[in-house]
């Protein structure tokens, strides 16, 4: 890596100059894409601009002509060309020294600070690169950025199993009380009113006295292993290798094919427990009887009441495009699943606007956000939820330090640290 | 005896090449092993007025007698349930033209199962079928129970706890189709016979599976014709009669996973084994060699007892000197298996069963006068006896 320690080398860029001096328009654009009302950035004599649109505000266009001796498109190039093709935003923090008012014009400068690897991370192997730049409006520093990225090789990470890949069960009018049953926590055992004869896997007639009135009992949930295979070759989508499957008797008589997490032999005990593959399917699997209880995730803490934010493919987009992010990947769903994601995600500059927003509806209007230190994990895709949450760290000489999290249904999609006064 | 046995006869047998990449269409592989079948019969397409295969088979009936320039179509059938269709097939055919439905039916089965869709991977479209084969199915895909390795492992597991077998008495009947194969040019394996070592350090599958205890994927196709036996002795190849032919499914079945069962065994064998005895009036010790259906060892064990050639939880003794291997007492499989030739979903065991009656196998059995051959286990099946003229 000695072309990027000579870029490391050649220190700060020369200022580079908006496009655009500060302006409403652009402020609207972003307030209306976030859905923040805070009245200070609506249009008018005071307007103000959101410190989350520092870096907006020097972004490249859509076909940019990249300033000779910016560090950060010189070091992707470094890497692209060794093969670390793809990129993923990991950290941003800002300092803000103050708002910006439409009209003033702010430069950028920016200098490598580091680049590390290569690391093996969960989505390939890859080089994290992180930059500092600072924002200057004539002389005055107005704020700054650490900024860093991880260039990785697509298609070198861990594998990881997606749940959502198993097969799903049909299901039909006969066997739906199973699947309601197992997505409540029940075990249930077709039971025939008329003669009293359990049976699994249920049916619409009653072999034994044709009675074609059924209901159910609910399983005690223990049983003993009947027999049991370790499936190692080929591979099962949504299942990780090798991979232990019993047919279990229940104590009720009836026997079950399950899923079991654990080494058993034929008549060993063991118990049911349910494992939710999505939103509508849960499957009973098994473990040896006697397993520990997973320990209980700790009571979700938030002193800011919890914000659940619908992701759409408009959310996406608009952000995208008001903070002058103009990645495919934010924009066009098929050049981003070309890339190896499943779909577009929110970019990095809206989630700095999201958890502000998130900050300032709660600390109220007058809200200064003095710093926001961002680490990023789980793409934020159009169809899922983001669920914030915050907690106040401390309260010292009127600035409060907020943690906030950002939760998607893969994992945390964002945590962060603001500083602010109130 | 029932009157049925003996009316019909096995008139012609063809085949492709077995393979792992045909490079043709699937209703080609079909229409080769047609012709091929009716030349060694000595019959023409236009004899042919009875069409059957697997519900399977991606060759419609339609298709392939258009290929073939086949006229005026009386009779066509498909069997269900995958390899189990094997002997029904023939089965079909024969009631047929026994009932004077039709006069020459050939029962074809083509396929590129290893180039093409491979059965031995997870068929997610199994599981998402509406119907209730996919209903069934929710009881054991979503789980990870999806393939055929290891929907077999459990029953194995299961057998080998009850009665003491081990997964060297499984390998035997690997190293038994080996032998085999190593003899016949069209198998895959020729000239690669195995040992008990080798059986043992393949890799595991589906534990208690090994490499070695699963049938090959093939590319390839077979047919089979059938006539009157009267008209069959006057063709080229002579009659090779059937003196039974059934199919078998019993209480609680289920395609592959029929584990509801006290026993979780394969009793629809022991249907099919049953009425093959009745209707041919013969009984095991009447049999010199048989073709057992070989996609999982196991099952091997398992037939033999279904069958009565010993009691329950007895295959392990009765295969362990050697008896089912040529000079034995009872030879198996003796093209291979599909373990050893190709895994032509059982009807490349059927045309072996022909060739020991007309006395034409690679591995000859002396005196085989009767041969039994079975379909496709764990599964609604099928059987035949084939008969001396």
């Amino acid at each position: 890596m000695a072309r990027t320690d000579e870029i490391k080398a050649r220190g700060s860029s020369p200022a580079r100059v908006a496009h655009d001096p500060v302006n409403a328009p652009m402020i609207r654009h972003w307030a209306e894409a976030i859905g923040d009302r805070n009245p200070r950035w609506a249009p008018g004599p005071d307007t103000e601009a959101p410190p989350a649109m520092a870096q907006v505000w020097t972004m490249y266009g859509l076909d940019p002509a990249r300033m000779p001796g910016d560090p950060l498109p010189d070091t992707m190039k470094v890497l692209d060309d060794a093969g670390f093709t793809a990129v993923l935003g990991t950290n941003c923090d800002q300092t803000y020294s103050r708002t910006l008012r439409p009209g003033e014009v702010v430069s950028i400068s920016t200098r490598l600070a580091d680049v590390v690897g290569p690391k093996l991370t969960g989505v390939g192997e890859g080089y994290f690169i992180t930059t500092q730049s600072v924002w200057t409006v004539g002389d005055e520093e107005v704020a700054t950025m650490t900024f860093r990225v991880l260039k990785f090789k697509p298609g070198t990470g861990r594998v990881v199993v997606d749940k959502s890949k198993s097969s799903r069960p049909m299901i039909n009018r006969d066997t739906e009380f199973f699947w309601a049953g197992t997505a409540i926590g029940e075990l249930r055992v077709q039971r025939c009113n008329a003669c009293g004869e359990l049976r699994h896997p249920p049916g619409p007639v009653c072999p034994s006295c044709h009675a074609m009135d059924r209901g159910f009992v609910v399983a005690s949930g223990r049983g003993t292993v009947h027999s049991f295979l370790v499936h190692h070759a080929p591979a099962v989508p949504g299942k990780k290798l090798p991979l232990t499957l019993a047919l279990v008797e229940l104590d009720e008589g009836v026997r079950m094919v399950g899923e079991v997490s654990g080494d058993v032999a034929i008549g060993d005990a063991v118990e049911v427990w349910f494992d939710p593959i999505d939103d509508e399917v849960t499957l009973a699997k098994w473990q040896p009887a006697g397993t520990p209880a997973p320990e209980p995730q700790p009571e979700e803490k938030s002193d800011l009441p919890v914000w659940e934010l619908p992701i759409t493919p408009t959310l996406v987009v608009s952000t995208a495009l008001a903070t002058r992010d103009f990645q495919d990947v934010h924009h066009d769903r098929d050049r981003s699943i070309g890339h190896g994601s499943k779909d577009i995600f929110i970019n990095i500059l809206s989630t700095t606007g999201l958890v502000q927003r998130y900050v300032t509806e709660w600390a109220g209007p007058q809200t200064q956000v003095l710093s926001c230190a961002l680490r990023l994990g789980a793409p934020a895709h159009p169809y899922d939820t983001l669920r914030f949450t915050g907690t106040i760290v401390s309260e010292i000489d009127g600035v409060t330090t907020l943690d906030v999290t950002g939760l998607v249904s893969v994992g945390t999609h964002v945590n962060a640290r603001l500083e602010i006064t109130r | 005896m029932s009157s049925f046995s003996g009316a019909a006869a096995i008139a012609g047998i063809g085949a492709t090449e077995f393979s792992k990449e045909s490079g043709r269409s699937e209703l080609q592989l079909s229409a080769e092993a047609t012709l091929a079948a009716l030349a060694d019969a000595g019959l023409t397409a236009s004899d042919v007025d009875g069409l059957v295969t697997f519900t399977m088979d991606s060759t419609s009936e339609i298709a392939l007698a258009r290929e073939l320039g086949i006229g005026d179509l009386r009779f066509f059938s498909r069997i269900n349930y995958g390899g189990g269709a094997a002997c029904a097939t023939v089965q079909q055919a024969a009631m047929a033209v026994a009932t004077g439905m039709a006069d020459v039916v050939v029962a074809y089965r083509g396929f590129n199962e290893r180039s093409g869709q491979r059965f031995g991977q997870v068929q997610k479209w199994a599981a998402e079928q509406v119907n209730t084969n996919g209903l069934d199915n929710a009881w054991t895909y979503p789980q990870g129970l999806s393939t055929p390795a290891a929907t077999v492992a459990m029953q194995a597991r299961r057998y080998m706890h009850e009665y003491g077998a081990t997964s060297e008495d499984f390998g035997r009947v690997a190293v038994a189709d080996r032998r085999h194969a190593a003899n016949n040019p069209a198998a895959f394996f020729y000239q690669k016979p195995i040992t008990i070592q080798d059986h043992q350090s393949s890799r595991i599958i589906a534990d208690p599976l090994r490499l070695l205890d699963c049938c090959q994927e093939s590319d390839g196709a077979v047919a089979i014709v059938v006539t009157s036996t009267e008209r069959a002795r006057d063709l080229r190849a002579g009659a090779v009669p059937i003196l039974a032919a059934a199919q078998g499914s019993a209480a609680d079945q289920f395609v592959m996973t029929s584990y509801y069962r006290d026993d979780i065994g394969i009793a629809e064998m022991g249907v099919v084994g049953r009425d093959l005895w009745r209707q041919s009036g013969l009984a095991p010790a009447d049999i010199q060699t048989a073709v057992l259906y070989d996609h999982f060892t196991p099952y091997v064990l398992m037939q033999l007892e279904e069958l009565g050639f010993c009691g329950r939880g007895e295959a392990k003794d009765f295969i362990a000197d050697g008896a089912i291997e040529i000079g034995g007492r009872l030879p198996l499989n003796t093209h291979g298996g599909q373990l050893g030739e190709a895994y032509i979903h059982g009807m490349n065991g059927i045309a072996e069963g022909v060739r020991q009656i007309r006395g034409s196998s690679v591995n000859q059995v002396d005196g085989a006068r009767h041969v039994l051959v079975t379909a496709g286990t764990g599964v609604p099946t099928s059987g035949l006896i084939l008969g001396g003229a």
